[in-house]
């Protein structure tokens, strides 16, 4: 029995070896792929994060809350910050036709007088709170306005997302000058009552910021494993590229049906399993040449071109369970297409289709998070969601085996199942 | 069943899924040991469908078959090992050099090591191969991948082999090759069921012969006797003519 397999698996290794096309399918094209679109979505990280989204603003208010804007979005990695518009100083009446003409993504007009608006209100507040009869003449000059009303020119193409966090960050500095002004307003108020201001720190205000934040990505590698495009891509494109495995398999299994070797061996005293299992030592070994390959991509091929280095986590032991699973599985799917389908062609379509189906619905093309709910409960049933999901928790969250030994049991639950299937396809179709 | 017949067919039918009409109606042959049978008819006739249900490719819609005094159904793995089947089309590996198809098919026969090794030598030798037996099959002659063909279905000695149509598209002399080794392997013990579009191959190459048509048996005996029993006919094909009409069946 041993020897009829090695045999098996010597047929179908020599055939592998010979299909240039087949081979080129299984290790060139999944690492052309990782390299494209890892270089893409960097590069639209990049777009968003160092370059940034170009707005231009125009200050007319020249006080405190203009200049607290202009120097919070100049600082900002958020955006590109433009006051002119071919050299000239923007204004009010030009930014809006400047967005309108798609030069700039989002223009910002902070009207004149928007400082002492907020000083009135905020004086007035101040004054009702400590009962006195009238604010201080030296602190503000009345204006007519009681509002502060900032334009906002939003080009329609300007994502949703980055037009909450502009405003949201407007909304922040307006809030801390607000805070100040109060601040101050407070503190003047007080000296009138209480002369003796000595023991009042210069820079009271600042020491009043007693809320840090400090962002730690959930890692039980803490500070070690930053998720970045490699981290994401590496693992998502090298399940693809194992699932693809799909078509040479199929292919090779129709070609058996079609030049006929197919009928000698159902003559032959070998079972069906014998004659897939050669098929699947094979095709579960390509999974891994495979998935070695991807790895050197992540961690030497693309830190050349300047990208983050992949990390692997801290079970390299997980890593050869999920990888394993991974590659039976993709196997048995293989076996599954192949013998259902009856033509070439149609284990082709039908292999193709149902993996880039499955890697989408999977989060490989985009992340489940950002799904809508239905499809997100879909994506629990694409083995390659199972797979993903394992070497996430392995690369991103520092997990070890523990934690992936229920995706591994479903990987290899539909291995058995789809060469179950497999199987009765089989003994079906023979019973013509 | 009798004490010297290898084959034994009782009303063997077969109707495919979603036809009506049965491929193979009502047939019962008595095929005797180391005999040399031809199975002969007009395209669609049963021949291949009859062939294929007695190497143990599908099963038959009704009947019974004995092989080597075992029932098809019930001992299907020791008549597998017993029989050699050479299918009608290339059953072969075209990227595979001959030496290697042949190694795999041995292998999956059972046999091994030098065992495996000398035969596939002796085999390429006699049929002219060992200088091709590195070069991929692809790269073959339509006569050689025909007589690679027929050694993966020899290799292992087989007590019977089925042949299904062994010299269609080669030429004089790799059919003369082809024939030659079968008696040889016939006079070595093998009993052979063949069929043949041949008419004049099997009428001096089998030592009895049955005409199919229609899925039905129509006339069995040997060729000398076929002949002389159908007054007018001077050859097998002459009475395979009278007998199945000129009306073309594909």
């Amino acid at each position: 029995m041993i020897k009829k397999l090695l045999a098996a698996v010597k047929k179908e290794a020599l055939i592998l070896l010979r299909d240039r096309i087949g081979l080129s399918i299984l290790f060139i094209m999944p690492m052309v792929l990782i390299f494209v679109m890892t270089l893409i979505q960097d590069s639209a990280f990049k777009t968003l994060n160092e370059k940034g989204i170009p707005i231009v603003f125009v200050n007319d208010d020249k006080d405190s809350l203009g200049i607290a804007i202009e120097n919070g979005l100049r600082n900002s990695e958020l955006c590109s910050f433009h006051d002119s518009i071919n050299g000239i100083p923007a204004t009010a009446d030009v930014v809006k036709k400047a967005v309108a003409d798609g030069k700039f993504l989002v223009g910002i007009v902070v009207p004149k007088g928007a400082t002492d608006a907020i000083k009135r209100n905020v004086i007035k507040l101040v004054s009702q709170t400590l009962n006195t009869d009238s604010p201080p003449a030296s602190i503000v000059k009345p204006t007519s306005k009681d509002s502060v009303e900032i334009s906002i020119f939003i080009d329609p193409i300007t994502k949703k997302s980055f037009l909450t966090s502009v405003t949201s960050s407007l909304r922040e500095f307006i809030s801390v000058i607000k805070t100040k002004i109060m601040f101050k307003t407070f503190s003047d108020q007080l000296a009138e009552i209480i002369p003796d201001k000595k023991n009042a720190p210069d820079n009271a205000f600042s020491q009043t910021q007693i809320i840090k934040y400090n962002e730690v990505y959930a890692s039980k590698d803490i500070g070690k494993i930053v998720p970045n495009a490699v981290q994401h891509n590496v693992p998502a494109w090298t399940i693809f590229a194992m699932f693809f495995i799909v078509l040479p398999l199929a292919g090779s299994m129709v070609k058996e049906k079609s030049e006929g070797s197919i009928f000698r061996l159902h003559t032959m005293p070998s079972s069906f399993l014998l004659l897939i299992n050669g098929k699947v030592v094979v095709y579960v070994f390509v999974c891994l040449i495979q998935f070695v390959l991807m790895l050197s991509v992540g961690l030497v091929f693309l830190p050349m071109l300047g990208l983050p280095t992949l990390a692997l986590g801290n079970s390299i032991l997980g890593i050869l369970i999920i990888t394993l699973a991974t590659a039976f599985a993709a196997t048995g799917y293989g076996v599954m297409v192949g013998t259902i389908a009856t033509t070439e062609q149609q284990g082709a379509i039908m292999g193709a289709l149902s993996i880039l189906l499955l890697s989408a619905i999977g989060g490989v093309w985009v992340p489940t998070y950002v799904m809508p709910q239905t499809m997100r409960q879909l994506s629990a049933f694409s083995p390659l969601n199972w797979s993903l999901n394992s070497f996430y928790e392995l690369f991103l969250r520092g997990g070890g085996v523990k934690a992936i030994i229920p995706d591994t049991i479903k990987l290899i639950a539909f291995f058995l199942l789809t060469m179950s299937i497999a199987s009765i396809v089989n003994r079906v179709k023979r019973k013509i | 069943m009798t004490t010297d017949s290898i084959i034994q067919i009782n009303h063997l039918s077969k109707t495919f899924k979603g036809k009506t009409e049965p491929a193979v109606n009502d047939i019962s042959l008595s095929i005797k040991r180391n005999e040399i049978f031809g199975l002969l008819g007009p395209n669609g006739a049963g021949k291949t469908t009859t062939i294929s249900i007695l190497c143990g490719l599908f099963p038959s819609s009704g009947g019974t078959i004995k092989i080597d005094g075992m029932d098809l159904h019930g001992d299907l793995d020791y008549i597998k090992q017993i029989v050699g089947v050479v299918p009608q089309d290339i059953a072969l590996y075209p990227t595979l050099t001959a030496r290697e198809n042949l190694n795999f098919y041995g292998h999956m026969y059972g046999l091994k090591g030098k065992v495996l090794k000398d035969k596939i030598e002796m085999w390429l030798s006699n049929f002219g191969l060992t200088d091709a037996a590195n070069r991929r099959v692809s790269t073959y002659s339509g006569g050689m991948k025909r007589r690679v063909n027929l050694i993966a279905g020899v290799l292992h000695g087989p007590k019977i082999l089925f042949l299904d149509e062994p010299t269609v598209g080669v030429d004089v002399q790799s059919r003369t090759v082809i024939i030659d080794y079968l008696k040889e392997l016939n006079k070595s013990g093998t009993t052979i069921i063949y069929t043949s579009h041949h008419m004049d191959e099997a009428e001096h190459f089998c030592s009895e012969v049955a005409i199919i048509d229609y899925g039905k048996i129509i006339i069995e005996g040997s060729p000398k006797q076929l002949i002389a029993d159908n007054a007018g006919c001077e050859n097998l094909e002459s009475v395979f003519l009278k007998l199945t009409k000129r009306k073309l069946r594909d």
